[in-house]
């Protein structure tokens, strides 16, 4: 189903949140809500899923205008930040809640949840109450419960951020999965860069209640379209430097910065950018060096682990030229 | 470590010593005066020695002999200061005087005899029979209606009465105006019919106000939830207010509305209906008025508690039932009431106690009435020990009523003790000392 | 608020089981003020003739009203302060220190806070007949005192739970003594609960109606329920607009109180009084 949000502007207290954002994500595809904490990506989402009145605008689900709908008739599945299980329902019960309201019959209840359960990998689990599960499990049967109704929509809300390390790995993939399985159009709110590029087909980069740019993620890294995209994405973070820093560089005229990623310095791009190693942190299969420029700017480098400098040292390294960034003074990309 | 314990036993002692006397001291003297005839007639201090009419009926009845009950009542007639003094009030000083000095410390056996005496006295002869009667009738000495400060007292003027000495114990101890040990009150809690009666009452108020307390408090709590907040505060600071009224003007306001002149009775006036006191004129409509009065003010604590509890569920677990399809009656069936269940549990606990033993509002509202019909354990336990028309407040039958709430009051409190998590509470200080 | 539902089914609803209530409250205030024909609810001029109480005496047999508002105001007063004074201490101690026995203080606290104390009321009528406090002020004030004291030491230990330790601690180990630590260092933190307890009791002990009914029926200790009542029980014909503005005069203060720290009270309320 193809989900269209057209000029939607929220505001709380008169204050617009979100104002005049245009979002389309095309049937079974999953898109990611990336951008800074305050943004506006749980208020986008929770307008979405009915929560949020939509102060202007227009939400369409494929041609069925869904703007004035409650929550109820909307058919939207939501998975919250916490799950938001409910901890007096055993699992079983959970994710036949959507279909009990609903009135379905029983024997069509249990078969469903039995799917889903499968889907989900939890079958052993459903007599249990979600207390005694542990932190992947219950995202899975928020997932299940999302997914029980058949949604039109399926929404994240960080779905990830309440699990450990290994954990978000594993569901990472197991999202993923289940998301192409079923074929579901998909919205995924995060702040993590790195699960929004590795779960969505395209990123929709928020700040300050705008999409700034809708890519896929490879294109968004590469292309970015002003600095804040540039600055957002990447870790370690991109450096700037003026064109005076990169005398060797023919900026153009308008150019006021340039963005240099920490992959794109290093020795094994000749030489000409020299500067002092101020400080060296290891990372095991890599190494992040900080180096002063002359002019007293700092810019980043990623090099394998073992080249046993030190700080205090002075570098002669070169840069990849074709992967340099240059922004005008409006901060936006020449 | 022993310096600590002294500023914590120092800290707590004002508390411990006020809750002593006027908390603990009260509880074991219920239980105490339960068991004893106290009432006005005997006083709560000690008593007299007096024997009635009514005493000798029941020494009668008790098996003493007749010649001695004679005795008792008739001790024959002396001239002693006592008589004289009020002879002398009744009749005059002079005549007094003469017959003291004539007949002063002299005994006689009938009054036909201190008659004689007093029609020939000299000087200041009485002259018409009915007056002679009666002041002959001054000099009669009996250990009836004569009141004995102590037990010595009695029994001398028992010897001097010449009662046989082994008839004496039962005599005094029949004469004993003060309070005594007894059992009576409890079997009387368990024959008198109106003992079940109050308790039937008991268990109708408790019910009907306790299910209006917790429902409508669920409806108040609920329904205000889902209101903006503006019009959420304005109910709630509408119904916190019978509450927070003093309860004397809070009931008159419910006086004055199912008056016969009140508010009720005007409304239904312009409807042809003629006045009636709409709170007293049925058991019935009594019944529903107190239960009103109560369950506005007992709502109110059901509507707080409830609505906290309701205010601590994470938002997006409401947020996700609605997203879920269901409607707000599957929402406040499904995921509302059922986070509720320890508030409910623990309101009703609690004022199931406080209404088994509450009566202020009954009081103020219909006294019991119309009737008996509004009566309650508690309430009779007031009126039977503190406040009744007959005039004779029998403290001890009071207290055995009020034994019983207090013994089911301990017993729940120490429910709730379960209730109430209570290692939870112990945690040890952090700082040993 | 949730805007997946709609208001107004719900204001409809309260708003009908509001109306007696509702009714009861405005007419309070109206009627204190104004005349009305006999049989009609609609005021036809104002007037203060009801409120005449206050400059002349109603009869001879009852004390004035200031001498019983007087009263009302010294028994609330005292008892709140002294209420207060001793749940501050027993509630720190209950709540921070170490002593013998200290479970078992809880636990009859609990009991305690539980109890229904109304049944007690026919013991401590004896008592204080025994004791010749009966039918004195005083007499009241120290059963009030007794009676609402689990409730305030059982609030206080709450607010006393809510300090950090790290507070406590950190002054142990500058130096001072527990006694300074608490007078300095947990008092002001606990200040809320104080007001909150202050005001509690004082609305409790101003609404008090049957310990001086029973305690002291006199007429020299009246205090403002029992004056209103027995004035509700002379009166043959019932001249509610005058009860009305007895009440209205008597409910001044809680009303004012009730205004400016409702919020506080709920709470409060909250953990349990009167059923
Ligand atoms: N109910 C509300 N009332 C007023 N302001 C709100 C409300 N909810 C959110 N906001 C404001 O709207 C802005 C966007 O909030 P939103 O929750 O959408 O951010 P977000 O992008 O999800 O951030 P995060 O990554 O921290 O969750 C924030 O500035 C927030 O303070
Ligand atoms: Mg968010």
């Amino acid at each position: 189903m193809q989900l269209d949000l057209i000029g939607f502007t929220k505001r709380f207290d008169g204050t617009p949140v979100v104002s005049g954002m245009d979002l389309s994500v095309a049937s079974g595809e999953m898109i990611a809500l990336l951008g800074p904490s305050g943004c506006g990506k749980s208020t986008t989402l929770f307008a979405i899923c009915g929560i949020h009145r939509i102060d202007e605008g227009r939400l369409m689900f494929g041609e069925r205008d869904v703007s004035g709908l409650p929550s109820q008739r909307r058919n939207v599945g939501v998975v919250f930040q916490n799950y938001a299980l409910y901890p007096h329902m055993s699992v079983f019960d959970n994710i036949a809640f959507p279909l009990k309201v609903q009135k379905a019959d029983k024997d069509q209840i249990r078969r469903r949840v039995g799917e889903m359960a499968e889907l989900v990998h939890i079958e052993t689990l459903l007599d249990r109450r979600p207390a005694q599960l542990s932190g992947g499990q219950q995202q899975r049967v928020a997932l299940a419960r999302a997914l029980v109704r058949n949604p039109d929509v399926l929404l994240l809300d960080e779905p990830l951020a309440n699990l450990d390390a290994k954990l978000r790995l594993e569901m990472r993939s197991e999202i993923r999965r289940i998301q192409q399985e079923t074929g579901l159009t998909a919205i995924l709110v995060t702040h993590d860069q790195v699960e929004a590029m590795s779960m969505c087909d395209r990123i929709a980069l928020m700040n300050n209640g705008r999409i700034v740019q809708i890519d896929g993620p490879t294109r968004m890294y590469r292309d970015p379209m002003d600095k804040f995209v540039a600055s957002f994405l990447g870790n370690p973070p991109i450096s700037f430097v003026t064109p005076e820093d990169l005398p060797c560089f023919g900026a153009p005229k308008a150019c006021a910065e340039i963005g240099l990623r920490p992959e794109h310095v290093g020795p094994q791009f000749g030489t000409g950018l020299t500067g002092e190693v101020r400080f060296v942190e290891t990372q095991g299969r890599e190494d992040l060096f900080d180096i002063a420029l002359p002019s007293g700017r700092m810019i980043r480098s990623v090099q394998p682990a073992g080249s046993g400098l030190r700080p205090g040292q002075t570098v002669d390294w070169g840069y990849d030229a074709a992967e340099l960034l240059c922004f005008d003074r409006q901060e936006v990309r020449l | 470590m022993k310096r600590m314990n002294w500023l914590g036993l120092g800290f707590l002692a004002p508390a411990l010593l006020v809750i002593a006397l006027f908390f603990l001291a009260p509880v074991i003297m219920t239980g105490f005066f339960a068991f004893t005839n106290m009432s006005t007639a005997t006083g709560i201090t000690g008593g007299d020695y007096m024997l009635n009419k009514s005493a000798l009926r029941a020494l009668g009845d008790a098996g003493l002999p007749d010649a001695t009950l004679e005795k008792l009542e008739d001790a024959g007639y002396a001239v002693d200061e006592k008589g004289l003094a009020a002879l002398a009030a009744q009749i005059d000083q002079e005549t007094a005087d003469e017959f003291a000095r004539l007949h002063g410390g002299e005994s006689f056996a009938t009054r036909r005899d201190v008659e004689r005496a007093l029609k020939d006295l000299r000087q200041n002869r009485i002259r018409k029979t009915r007056d002679r009667k009666a002041a002959a009738e001054l000099f009669k000495r009996s250990v009836l209606n004569e009141r004995f400060g102590t037990e010595a007292e009695f029994r001398a003027a028992l010897t001097a009465g010449g009662i046989a000495p082994r008839d004496h114990d039962q005599i005094t101890a029949q004469a004993y105006t003060g309070w005594v040990w007894t059992t009576e009150n409890v079997e009387l809690l368990f024959t008198l019919p109106s003992t079940w009666r109050y308790a039937a009452n008991t268990a109708i108020y408790v019910a009907f106000t306790l299910s209006f307390n917790v429902g409508f408090g669920l409806f108040l709590a609920i329904s205000t939830f889902y209101l903006p907040a503006a019009q959420a505060a304005t109910f709630r600071a509408i119904w916190f207010l019978p509450r927070i009224l003093p309860p004397v003007l809070y009931v008159l306001m419910w006086k004055w509305f199912t008056w016969d002149t009140g508010f009720l009775s005007t409304v239904t006036g312009w409807f042809g209906m003629s006045p009636k006191n709409w709170m007293l004129d049925s058991p019935t409509h009594a019944w529903t008025t107190i239960v009103l009065i109560n369950g506005f003010v007992g709502a109110s604590m059901g509507m707080i508690l409830f609505a906290s509890a309701i205010r601590a569920i994470p938002a997006s677990m409401l947020h996700a039932s609605e997203v879920d399809g269901a409607n707000r009656w599957q929402q406040v069936r499904y995921i509302i009431l059922p986070q509720l269940r320890w508030p409910i549990l623990f309101t009703t606990a609690y004022q199931t106690l406080s209404l088994l033993t509450s009566f202020e509002y009954i009081l103020l509202a219909t006294d019991g009435g119309p009737g008996r019909a509004t009566e309650v354990w508690a309430l009779a336990a007031y009126h039977t020990a503190l406040n009744n028309y007959g005039g004779n407040l029998q403290y001890g039958l009071g207290a055995a009523f009020a034994l019983v709430l207090v013994i089911i009051g301990i017993l729940a409190s120490l429910f709730y003790l379960r209730l109430f998590n209570f290692r939870q509470l112990v945690g040890k200080p952090l700082i040993e000392g | 608020m949730r805007h997946n539902y709609r208001n107004w089914p719900i204001l409809l609803v309260l708003g009908i089981f509001s109306t007696p209530l509702l009714i009861m409250l405005v007419f309070q205030v109206v009627d204190s003020f104004t005349l009305k024909q006999p049989g009609s609810l609609i005021p036809s001029g104002f007037t203060l003739e009801h409120f005449r109480f206050l400059w002349e005496e109603l009869d001879t047999g009852r004390a004035g009203i200031w001498r019983v508002t007087l009263n009302t105001f010294i028994f609330a007063t005292t008892t709140a302060t002294v209420v207060t004074a001793i749940a501050l201490t027993a509630g720190y101690a209950l709540s921070r220190l170490n002593f013998p026995a200290r479970g078992f203080f809880l636990a009859g606290l609990i009991v305690l806070h539980a109890f229904p104390t109304v049944t007690l009321i026919i013991a401590i009528f004896l008592i204080l007949q025994i004791l010749g406090l009966y039918d004195t002020l005083i007499g009241v004030i120290i059963v009030k005192t007794a009676l609402e004291l689990p409730f305030g030491i059982w609030i206080m230990k709450g607010f006393y739970d809510t300090v950090p330790w790290e507070i406590e601690m950190a002054g142990v180990q500058d130096g001072a003594s527990r006694l300074r630590v608490w007078w300095q260092l947990v008092l002001p933190q606990v200040q809320p609960g104080l007001m909150a307890i202050l005001i509690f009791s004082f609305l409790s002990g101003w609404s008090e109606f049957i310990l001086p009914l029973v305690l002291a029926p006199g007429s020299d200790a009246q205090v403002l329920a029992t004056y209103m009542q027995a004035l509700i029980l002379d009166d043959t014909k019932a001249d509610f607009d005058l009860f009305k503005a007895v009440g209205l005069f008597y409910a001044l203060p809680v009303v004012v109180i009730y205004v400016i720290f409702q919020n506080k009270l709920m709470n409060i309320y909250g953990g349990g009084s009167k059923g």
